[in-house]
């Protein structure tokens, strides 16, 4: 969604007045009513909704029109409710699929075309003489935005035979329409909403933010909702009063990590007049009122669901490749990937509801559902979020690196020595960016599980070995990950157990220096003086060793787990060792000053 | 110096045998220069001081050295130690050479591993047996000479592992280590070792004259007959030209192998 700064509202309205002062009359005007109470109820008053949520097309059937890539083309008409392809028809198509009553409409060419849904053959062609920006359609009429430099225009067409019903001229930009039960929703100059009489073009009324643009618009069968990448508010007879808070709105929070997600298509991004790649990141809010229930973020291959206090609740990760549409039904949210895989998932838990194949042979670029209010009704696939944001921390696109920081802050936050092993599994991962190792090395040392300690010194046992090939893996990370657990209620025996693999390492040749400081910091810290024997022994092996002895981070780890854990006898230790002419003269005056002597 | 105390010390840290019989052992000479000179930070003469302790040899003397050593000493010091304490090698010894078989120098643990060889405690051969995988190269060297010097059955396993790449130092231990049966694996094992390596290793047990009966020999001879690299023939040759293979049946097996080979260059 492009920005949209004061500076920018200024041009818009400076070009607009400009061309009030030169061109005819237009229907969207600078000057006009807005925010009137008893026009906009009027005006919602005249929407033809269903009783309940439904597809749009006269079938009532809920529906995927799906386009796949190649030379030209294709559409390939799905039923959602059979599981089968309707029909396909190649096309070249160059915008979204707009759904109307029992029609589709594309933009091919320098053209409009509608084809019927029965069997996708061209219905009629309407050449544009304009650029187009967007269009939506009804169940009878299709609505067409188009502009030149200095003028837009709101056409009707006849969905039946492309019969031009009316056009509205606007003094400014006019983004992509909306339609819903016989009204059209116009957005225009990025501040106003007018709200359009589908068969007479009509003005109704129109709508203004105190505070934000409107460049977002989502309309199911029953609901409509109108904001910008800030939120989106309910469409409802309260709408008019501005600035009150009347009307819900939905505000939900958006991890950092998940950059670029929108709550919809921004109505006057000319990229976006087709499917993009901004059709992979899309927020979905998890009932008509708002985020109160919770809502969800599609973020290409991956779905997550979260609380209405933003701490995430479900994870699905799509295997392998992307998903390019997606749509929440009310029921359901539904995705197509770009391998042609359906996938439905409850929105509360995350569980797979559908799942099905197009059949596509060619890549998907992107779909548009005629869903509304669907429900599949097959047995679901429990979700699995541990299996999900696992597959998220280890997928290979390095694009995802900061979703895979998400996910595994979230399974962090998870209970459970299992989710510590996938967590380690992370750290033993080759390919897995530093940066993420970092976190995830952070989040084990705060995670302070007790229950993962045998996760953890189960990690303690590969050592290096020549024969092997083997290496410690993550070893720092993972005495970090136990000094985090000092304090906490351990188990007596996985104590013991974790201190013999410590001391694996703190006796090993090859631990290196910056790897004992956290062994010993380890060992200190769960050890509860059991770990002292050991602490003094290798203590005393290097405490006159020229290159470990002199070490000062070693020096302070060590001196500071005998003196600070140690009693009587480890600070007589200390004191010999300081007396002691062949001690690294550094490390003698460390012990001096802790002892206070 | 506060020995005992240190001593003392030592026993509730380490569970030092030889920290706690330092308590009760009486020298028989005076050493006390010695051990004085080995606390002291003159690194030079605190290695005259083991070795000299070493060569005195008697109880007290040992002990000193097993004293010394767990007290901790710089990698220079350490190893003249451990070579002294082997000179009189005492169960007891084990511990503290054990302690000195993970350091992080290489040269000590390659020391201390040499030293193990000397004890047939089983704790002594598994510290042998960590050393074939040790990733210093020097360790793994003193690690194979220490598990042929001390018959650490337990070690072939790691030394075919090593055989395989191409480490000399396996190969002659697998050598001395070999009876009819090792021999028999060893020559199994072409197609999957480098050949030089398993040629040396062949060769080297038809040089030993313990290794047999004749039979054996034959048998390994026709093994390294199936070598094709030319250490093949070096092996056989080295076993014509050694006295081990005077009047033997495999000598004539081999000169034959040999003649084959040449004469068909």
């Amino acid at each position: 969604m492009r920005a949209w700064g004061a500076s920018n509202m200024r041009a818009a309205i400076a070009i607009a007045l400009v061309a009030a002062a030169c061109g005819p009359k237009a229907t969207f005007r600078l000057s006009s009513d807005e925010n009137n109470a008893y026009e906009l109820g009027q005006a919602l008053s005249k929407r033809k909704l269903p009783a309940s949520p439904q597809p749009l097309n006269t079938a009532g059937e809920p529906r995927a029109f799906v386009l796949t890539a190649g030379s030209p083309k294709t559409i390939v008409a799905y039923s959602l409710a059979s599981g089968n392809a309707l029909w396909k028809t190649d096309a070249d198509v160059q915008s979204r699929i707009v759904v109307g009553g029992d029609f589709i409409v594309t933009k091919e060419g320098e053209d409009i075309v509608a084809r019927g849904q029965d069997n996708g053959a061209a219905r009629w062609r309407v050449h544009l003489d304009h650029e187009f920006v967007g269009a939506a359609a009804d169940q009878e009429r299709v609505y067409v935005v188009t502009k030149s430099s200095d003028e837009a225009w709101l056409t009707a067409y006849d969905g039946g035979d492309g019969g031009k019903l009316w056009s509205d001229a606007a003094q400014g930009s006019l983004g992509a329409p909306a339609a819903q039960g016989g009204v059209v929703y116009q957005p225009f100059l990025a501040q106003w909403l007018a709200i359009v009489d589908g068969a007479t073009g009509q003005q109704l009324t129109r709508l203004r933010n105190e505070d934000q643009q409107i460049s977002v618009l989502r309309v199911t069968s029953q609901q409509a909702f109108y904001g910008s990448k800030k939120g989106l508010t309910v469409l409802d007879a309260n709408s008019a009063t501005v600035g009150a808070g009347a009307s819900p709105f939905a505000k939900v929070k958006v991890p950092d990590q998940l950059e670029r997600t929108a709550y919809g298509r921004d109505a006057y991004d000319p990229v976006q007049v087709s499917y993009t790649a901004a059709d992979r990141s899309r927020i979905f809010l998890g009932s008509a009122s708002g985020a109160a229930a919770g809502y969800a973020i599609h973020y290409f291959r991956f779905v997550l669901g979260f609380e209405a206090d933003g701490t995430l609740k479900w994870a699905y990760s799509h295997p392998r490749v992307e998903l390019v549409a997606s749509e929440h039904t009310g029921q359901v949210i539904v995705g197509i990937s770009s391998s042609g895989d359906l996938v439905a998932l409850e929105p509360s838990t995350g569980a797979v509801r559908a799942r099905k194949s197009l059949g596509t042979t060619a890549p998907v670029l992107g779909a548009t559902f005629d869903a509304d209010g669907w429900s599949p009704g097959e047995q679901s696939e429990a979700g699995d979020t541990v299996a999900a944001l696992v597959s998220i921390a280890l997928d290979r696109d390095a694009r995802f690196d900061r979703v895979k920081e998400l996910a595994v802050t979230a399974l962090a936050k998870l209970p459970g020595p299992d989710v510590t092993g996938q967590l380690l599994a992370v750290l033993s991962d080759d390919r897995a960016p530093q940066h993420l190792k970092d976190t995830v090395v952070d989040l084990l040392v705060m995670r302070r599980d007790p229950g993962s300690l045998p996760v953890l010194t189960a990690q303690l046992g590969v050592h290096t070995d020549y024969i092997a090939g083997t290496e410690p893996e993550a070893l720092a990370a993972i005495a970090r990950a136990i000094s985090g657990l000092a304090d906490a209620p351990l188990d007596p025996g996985q104590v013991t157990a974790a201190l013999a693999a410590l001391q694996t390492h703190l006796d090993a040749a090859t631990t290196a220096s910056d790897e004992l400081v956290h062994v010993i910091g380890a060992m200190s810290a769960i050890g509860g003086g059991a770990e002292l024997p050991a602490l003094g022994s290798h203590f005393l092996l290097y405490h006159s060793d020229d290159t470990l002895g002199g070490d000062a981070s070693w020096q302070k780890a060590i001196v500071t787990a005998l003196h600070t854990r140690g009693g009587p006898q480890e600070r007589e230790l200390l004191r010999q060792v300081a007396a002691d002419p062949r001690t690294r003269p550094s490390l003698a005056t460390l012990v001096q000053e802790t002892l206070g002597e | 110096m506060k020995r005992m105390a240190i001593g003392a010390l030592l026993a509730v840290l380490t569970g030092s045998a030889a920290a706690q019989k330092a308590k009760k052992k009486v020298p028989d000479r005076d050493i006390s220069a010695d051990v004085a000179a080995v606390y002291g930070a003159d690194v030079e003469a605190a290695g005259k001081a083991v070795e000299q302790l070493g060569a005195i040899g008697t109880p007290a003397a040992h002990e000193a050295l097993l004293d010394a050593l767990a007290m901790g000493l710089t990698p220079s010091v350490a190893m003249l130690a451990l070579q002294a304490l082997a000179l009189h090698p005492a169960p007891p010894d084990v511990l503290a050479i054990r302690r000195y078989a993970g350091h992080h120098d290489p040269a000590t643990r390659s020391t201390a591993i040499s030293s193990l060889a000397l004890y047939p405690d089983p704790k002594a051969r598994a510290a042998i047996v960590a050393g074939l995988h040790d990733p210093a190269g020097m360790v793994r060297t003193a690690a194979a000479r220490a598990a042929a010097k001390g018959r650490v059955r337990d070690a072939t396993e790691s030394l075919i592992a090593l055989l395989a790449r191409g480490e000399e130092s396996a190969a002659k231990a697998l050598a001395q280590l070999a009876d009819t049966e090792l021999a028999r694996t060893l020559a199994d094992q072409l197609g999957k070792v480098p050949e030089a390596t398993l040629a040396l290793a062949l060769g080297q047990i038809l040089l030993r004259a313990d290794f047999g009966p004749d039979q054996s020999k034959v048998e390994v001879v026709r093994a390294i007959a199936k070598i094709q690299d030319a250490a093949a023939v070096t092996a056989l040759t080295d076993y014509i030209d050694s006295p081990v293979s005077q009047g033997k049946a495999s000598r004539a097996e081999a000169e034959g192998i040999v003649d084959a080979r040449l004469g068909g260059k």
